[in-house]
């Protein structure tokens, strides 16, 4: 089983300094949950943020050197034919510069594989991956493909392992040549981050104030029933009932 | 042949076991890594440094001292004149005898001391097995040879003396035995600790507390197996006597953590040795399993070595162990290399600790906050850049508790004490960078390095006279351990340039009766720094009145805040801060005067019954707001 950690030119949020991604470090701590044989892949001109992954518990990082600006998709699929991973990890969205957080969309369509997006745990067994997803609000789902697959790492996974300084130095950094790929100068426009206004329910045009104020507050929730001091059969009863509304259990036996 | 002299031969043939016995303990050092002693010095000085610091330490419990005093007094005095009685001129001397005789009936009083100490009930730091059995061996050779004294003496050649030397004999060999593995061995591997101490600064009347650097050169980082300790280092594990003084000093211990610096020790001196003897004393509190295996080459900490790493990770640097070590060992030096290896090797850091180490590499900052955000909690206040002056008398140092509103409150109350009394002072702003102080306490130097380095970068750019902090923490790094870097400033703390100002008038200050206070020592103020008189000074000219805690001054107990502990958060029966604000309202103190954002956090997050935790700088302000009448210009 060998896995291959896709790495960012990171840089801090706050410091701006390079640094890796969070999601990318928690990426190389699953993957070496499941396999010995991690190494990190990055294609572009300075590795310097993909170097410090060393010191999170990365032996090995190929390093596709590329013209500023070019684009990193032919190098990195060209580089995961010749390392024939069985896994590529990735992190979860973009963190600096120009960055998309398209990539690992890409890669996958390029290769023909399947893509797991937002995934905090991971395990194997007879080349099948099974990933747990996260969901909004806590909620998991969990698949099963086959293998070689793609993932991207959720903040909500197993945290990573800290810097120790005598990893950066161990690992070793394999340094090639990238197939070049200038753009066509999409440009990219930079904005201040701006917060978007919150989407609130809206009352009907011409609905009293008292509405307006109850649509703008309520959540939207499917509902529910609030059963107060139910006897143990009647309270399971309920959850069974809703369960089989949600479509989570069978209709019970003896009706169709 | 009269049982004198055959009581001289038998201490010859001891002291020949002993000469191999000794041997064989100095042998098993050699695991260790070389280090650079100046034994020429260093076996000069024992007799200062044994009469002077290690009995400066041992005096603080008066009985212990007398004990060992008679003790061992009695015991070297009593052996060499029993021995000078095989010098012919001498032999059979009647007053050679007599002088013996009253050197072994101090020693008589010493054993009895010891054994009064131990029975019938042996105090909980005191350790058991072979020590408990000590005082017997003591009385039994101090007894005996006393009795070949008096035999020798009063010319009596009855069986008394002949019985005596029995008993003498057989105390004596027994003591020899407890000398590799038992008791005995705190008497030659402490003396040749106090000849080859790892910090010979200390006898030379320095603090010497600043962390050594590690070798970040070296093919391994910190230390992973006993062999990676310094030679001189294992010997003074092997110091230990296990005086128990330590555990009741350790903060950790106290709370119930799996730290006891004794156990500690005695697992660091057992770490080495292929079968070291049982430990009878207190273990961890919640001790952990640990798989117990021993050996010069087998890693020292992890579950399935001899330390949990829960242990090394409860500690938070206080230093008590190391104020209170009558053997002067370094525990907090030992820790930070076990620390170190597992940070900067194994990165396996508690997790609350991974944020803090990663942020301070990443950012400079161990909260990851932006730099220039550190300047925040002064708004409205007039705070120079030195950026903008160039130079200035006074550089604050604002440390990371700038960021937090606790001590936001304690800066802002320093800034306008200094504008007040007119001080020319500046701050970095945004170039100011951690001082790294976590970083090194969680074991990562290279982190530690390079913020260190970039410090003293941007401080050389600068001209001002010294530097002033209100976080002991930094003022510990920035004054003692930036030097070993190539920074070399004069750094002053809030409480000792307060004091300095209200000496010289520049502040003025109204009496301000506020009840009952008392003050509680920053340990890297106190302990590390030897700062214990300007804060209380500086309270003093307050008008308060102030008590002392039972533990103040160097003697004084953790808040739980230093070392990383905070982030590490090693779970225990109860906190350190609760322990230490039960101490303070002990004393009926409304008030807790603290010096330090740590203590500040600390003390503050506990609730309950609690005195009022004020820092030094909010007090004297208050005391210059009471001096200006009310509507006169400031």
């Amino acid at each position: 089983m060998k896995a291959l950690v896709l790495l960012s030119d990171g840089r801090h949020p706050v410091s701006g300094r390079p640094a890796p991604a969070g999601t990318e470090l928690q990426a190389i701590a699953l993957a070496r949950g499941l396999t010995e044989e991690v190494a990190g892949l990055y294609a572009g001109p300075d590795a310097a943020a993909a170097r410090t992954a060393l010191g999170h518990g990365l032996a090995r990082l190929e390093h596709r050197r590329l013209p500023e600006g070019d684009d990193p998709l032919p190098s990195l699929a060209a580089a995961i034919a010749a390392a024939a991973p069985d896994l590529v990890l990735a992190g979860r969205r973009a963190g600096a510069g120009a960055q998309t957080g398209l990539v690992p969309y890409q890669l996958a369509e390029a290769l023909g594989w399947p893509l797991v997006p937002d995934v905090v745990a991971l395990t194997v067994a007879d080349g099948v991956l099974e990933a747990v997803q996260a969901l909004p609000k806590g909620a998991r789902r969990r698949w099963r493909v086959k293998l070689p697959a793609l993932v991207t790492v959720h903040p909500a996974a197993p945290v990573a392992a800290s810097f120790a300084i005598g990893m950066a130095r161990s690992g070793h950094v394999e340094d090639a040549p990238g197939i070049d790929a200038p753009q066509d100068g999409t440009a990219l426009e930079e904005r201040p981050y701006r917060p978007r206004p919150r989407l609130i329910a809206s009352a009907a045009a011409g609905a009293s104030a008292a509405e307006r104020l109850k649509a703008a507050t309520q959540s939207a929730g499917p509902g529910g029933r609030v059963m107060v001091d139910p006897t143990p059969e009647e309270a399971a009863r309920a959850i069974l009932e809703h369960l089989r509304a949600l479509g989570v259990l069978k209709p019970a036996p003896g009706r169709d | 042949m009269n049982a004198a002299s055959a009581l001289s031969l038998v201490i010859v043939a001891l002291a020949i076991l002993l000469a191999v016995e000794a041997v064989r303990v100095a042998r098993r050092w050699h695991v260790g890594r070389p280090a650079s002693v100046d034994w020429w010095a260093g076996l000069a000085a024992i007799p200062k440094r044994y009469l002077v610091d290690v009995h400066h330490v041992v005096a603080r419990d008066p009985y212990a001292a007398r004990m060992h005093a008679l003790a061992a007094g009695g015991l070297l005095a009593g052996s060499a004149l029993a021995v000078l009685g095989l010098v012919p001129p001498l032999a059979g001397s009647r007053w050679l005898w007599a002088l013996a005789a009253i050197a072994f009936l101090v020693a008589l009083a010493g054993g009895g001391m010891v054994g009064r100490r131990r029975y019938p009930t042996r105090p909980a730091r005191l350790s058991g097995g072979a020590f408990q059995r000590l005082p017997l061996l003591l009385v039994g050779y101090f007894g005996g040879a006393l009795l070949v004294a008096l035999d020798a003496v009063l010319d009596l050649t009855g069986p008394l003396g002949w019985l005596g030397l029995v008993v003498a004999s057989l105390g004596g060999f027994g003591l020899v035995r407890l000398l590799a593995d038992g008791p005995m061995r705190h008497a030659f591997a402490g003396a040749l600790h106090l000849a080859a101490h790892p910090r010979p600064g200390r006898f030379e009347g320095e603090r010497a507390t600043a962390l050594i650097p590690a070798d970040l050169d070296a093919p391994r980082l910190g230390v992973a197996v006993p062999a990676d300790f310094a030679w001189n280092r294992l010997l003074g594990f092997d110091a230990c006597i296990q005086c128990g003084r330590c555990e009741v000093a350790c903060p950790a211990f106290a709370a119930g953590q799996p730290l006891n610096p004794k156990r500690l020790i005695q697992d660091l001196a057992g770490s080495f040795k292929d079968a070291p003897p049982a430990y009878r004393g207190s273990d961890y509190p919640q001790a952990r399993p640990v798989a117990g295996v021993s050996g010069p080459e087998r890693p020292i900490v992890g579950a399935g070595a001899l330390i949990h790493p829960d242990t090394i990770w409860s500690c938070t640097t206080c230093r008590a162990c190391v104020e209170e070590c009558p053997m002067m060992i370094e525990h907090v030096d030992a820790i930070v290399d076990l620390r170190r290896f597992q940070t900067m090797e194994l990165a396996a850091v508690p997790a609350g600790a991974i944020a803090p180490l990663s942020e301070s590499r990443y950012a400079e900052e161990p909260g990851g906050r932006a730099l220039a955000a550190r300047t925040d909690f002064a708004a409205g206040l007039p705070l120079p850049l030195i950026a903008e002056k160039g130079s200035c008398d006074v550089l604050l140092w604002l440390g990371s508790g700038a960021y937090e509103l606790r001590h936001g409150r304690t800066l802002r109350a320093l800034v306008e004490l200094l504008r007040r009394a007119g001080i020319d002072y500046a701050v970095l702003g945004p170039e100011e960078r951690d001082c790294g102080d976590l970083a090194r306490r969680l074991g990562d130097e290279a982190t530690f390095a390079d913020l260190a380095r970039a410090n003293i970068a941007t401080l050389g750019r600068y001209r001002f006279n010294r530097i002033l902090t209100a976080d002991p923490h930094a003022l510990h790094v920035l004054r003692n351990e930036y030097p070993a870097f190539g920074g070399h400033y004069e750094v002053v703390h809030h409480s000792a340039l307060l004091d300095e100002l209200a000496a010289d008038g520049r502040l003025a200050l109204a009496a301000a009766p506020d009840g009952r206070l008392t003050y509680h020592d920053p340990c890297y103020l106190g302990r590390y720094n030897g700062e214990t008189d300007a804060p209380r000074r500086l309270l003093d000219r307050l008008g308060l009145e102030r008590v002392e805690m039972e533990r103040h001054g160097k003697r004084s107990m953790c808040c739980g805040g230093g070392g990383g502990a905070p982030v590490s958060d090693i779970a225990g029966e109860r906190r350190i801060p609760d322990i230490r604000m039960a101490q303070a309202r002990a004393t009926g103190a409304k008030t807790v005067a603290v010096a330090c954002p740590q203590c500040a956090a600390m003390l503050e997050g506990v609730t309950g019954d609690v005195a009022e935790v004020r820092d030094l700088a909010e007090l004297v302000l208050a005391a210059v707001e009471a001096a200006v009448p009310q509507g006169a210009p400031r």
